[in-house]
């Protein structure tokens, strides 16, 4: 049926985006493709409670979202926003630097680690996914205000971490 | 001086014309309040890049094959399962030398029939009839033997799925413009168990293509034996010389 090759395909074609999301979610690379494939599993299951004609897009980031809540629930990961001393430092270390592409990416991911979940789903749909506030906002079920006071919080910790040494 | 979820949301594209003039006027009029947009600015964009460095990385081969999987279960699993495209597209003679080359040695099928579809043919076809057996092509061999999935090129015919049977062999989809089937090893060889006519007449970009034939997965399903294997089991496969 064409409709269901459609699907198919269009979820393929969003994986490189739903790794994108998993990785800034999970911050780890293992988790990050665990995460996607069970969303993929999850939502070929579900397919059917896709209505066509709204965005795929947002359908798989939520499902992902709540597989997220689910896995970090099973495994008791409390320790998650513990950052080790150290790693704290290296967050901060100068972008004179030049560093490769790969590194900015762990860097990335490191401050991502040490924002609470809540604030880091926000910024990861909103500041790197690019979705609006009212899009982030019916995706996570929250009020608008809730989205955006979350993001202010969340983006000014990062700028903290991420930009301390920006000029100079 | 301007609330802080308003700046940011000026800041985000989210107000409306009218409020973010009067946002911006202050902000132009503030040096301090100037910076901080520049400095969340560029901490966006780093960010946007860093994870953006994720997008641009090739998909993982078992994520794309728990797709494809699903693919071949559900079409088939389907009442209009007809419908679909590489069904259609099939001719049931088609079908039906699917199944005599997974049945019987294929000394049947030869000469007229063959010649209806893309067999024999160019040397660029991947099955060709050796003393009225199928057999790989040269180009098709080479594929079987040394292609690994997670790292093929965009040309010739392209490995899909490994997997052991379940009589222990390790068997290989394959895909060209003309033809998908599978192979599977057998005293030394690659022996073709199965052909479907391809994706003939679709986007010569296989990324793009609707992906094997249904009737193929439906195939695999019948005789795997556990999971297909990930790139790692693949690669050590290889090694062994797929035994």
């Amino acid at each position: 049926m064409e409709s269901s090759q459609a699907f198919e395909r269009d979820l393929s074609q969003l994986l490189p985006r739903l790794r994108r999301f998993a990785h800034a979610l999970s911050r780890n690379p293992a988790d990050a493709d665990d995460l996607t494939q069970g969303t993929v599993e999850r939502a070929l299951r579900s397919r059917e409670q896709w209505e066509p004609g709204t965005r795929l897009d947002s359908w798989l980031y939520r499902i992902m979202r709540n597989l997220w809540i689910d896995t970090v629930r099973s495994r008791g990961r409390r320790e998650i926003h513990e950052a080790p001393e150290d790693e704290a430092q290296t967050v901060g270390s100068d972008p004179r630097d030049a560093l490769d592409a790969s590194l900015e990416l762990q860097r990335a991911m490191a401050a991502m680690e040490r924002l609470p979940d809540e604030q880091r789903e926000v910024v990861s749909l909103i500041l790197i996914e690019g979705f609006g506030y009212r899009e982030a906002s019916e995706m996570l079920g929250l009020p608008i205000g809730t989205v955006s006071s979350r993001l202010v919080r969340g983006r000014t910790a990062l700028l903290g971490m991420l930009s301390g040494a920006a000029d100079g | 001086m301007v609330e802080e979820e308003k700046f940011f949301a000026w800041l985000d594209g989210e107000l409306t014309a009218e409020e973010a003039a009067l946002v911006e006027a202050e902000v132009v009029a503030d040096s301090q309040l100037s910076r901080l947009a520049e400095e969340h600015r560029a901490m966006a964009t780093g960010l946007r890049n860093a994870f953006g460095t994720v997008e641009a990385q090739q998909v993982p081969e078992r994520l794309r094959q728990s797709i494809e999987i699903d693919r071949g279960k559900k079409v088939v699993s389907l009442a209009d399962a007809r419908a679909s495209r590489g069904v259609r597209r099939a001719p049931s003679l088609w079908a039906q030398m699917g199944a005599l080359a997974a049945t019987l040695a294929v000394g049947i099928v030869t000469g007229n029939m063959l010649s209806i579809g893309f067999l024999p043919g160019g040397a660029s076809d991947p099955i060709q009839t050796e003393a009225g057996r199928l057999v790989a092509s040269a180009d098709l061999e080479n594929a079987l033997y040394a292609q690994l999935a997670s790292a093929r090129d965009e040309s010739g015919p392209r490995v899909g799925l490994t997997f052991r049977d379940k009589s222990g062999a390790i068997c290989r989809t394959f895909e060209d413009r003309a033809a998908s089937g599978l192979a599977c090893r057998e005293g030394g060889d690659w022996r073709i168990r199965s052909v479907f006519q391809g994706s003939e007449g679709q986007s010569t970009d296989y990324r793009m293509a609707g992906g094997p034939n249904p009737r193929l997965l439906e195939e695999v399903d019948a005789i795997i034996d556990g999971e297909p294997f990930d790139a790692a089991q693949e690669k050590a496969a290889a090694e062994k010389g797929w035994r």
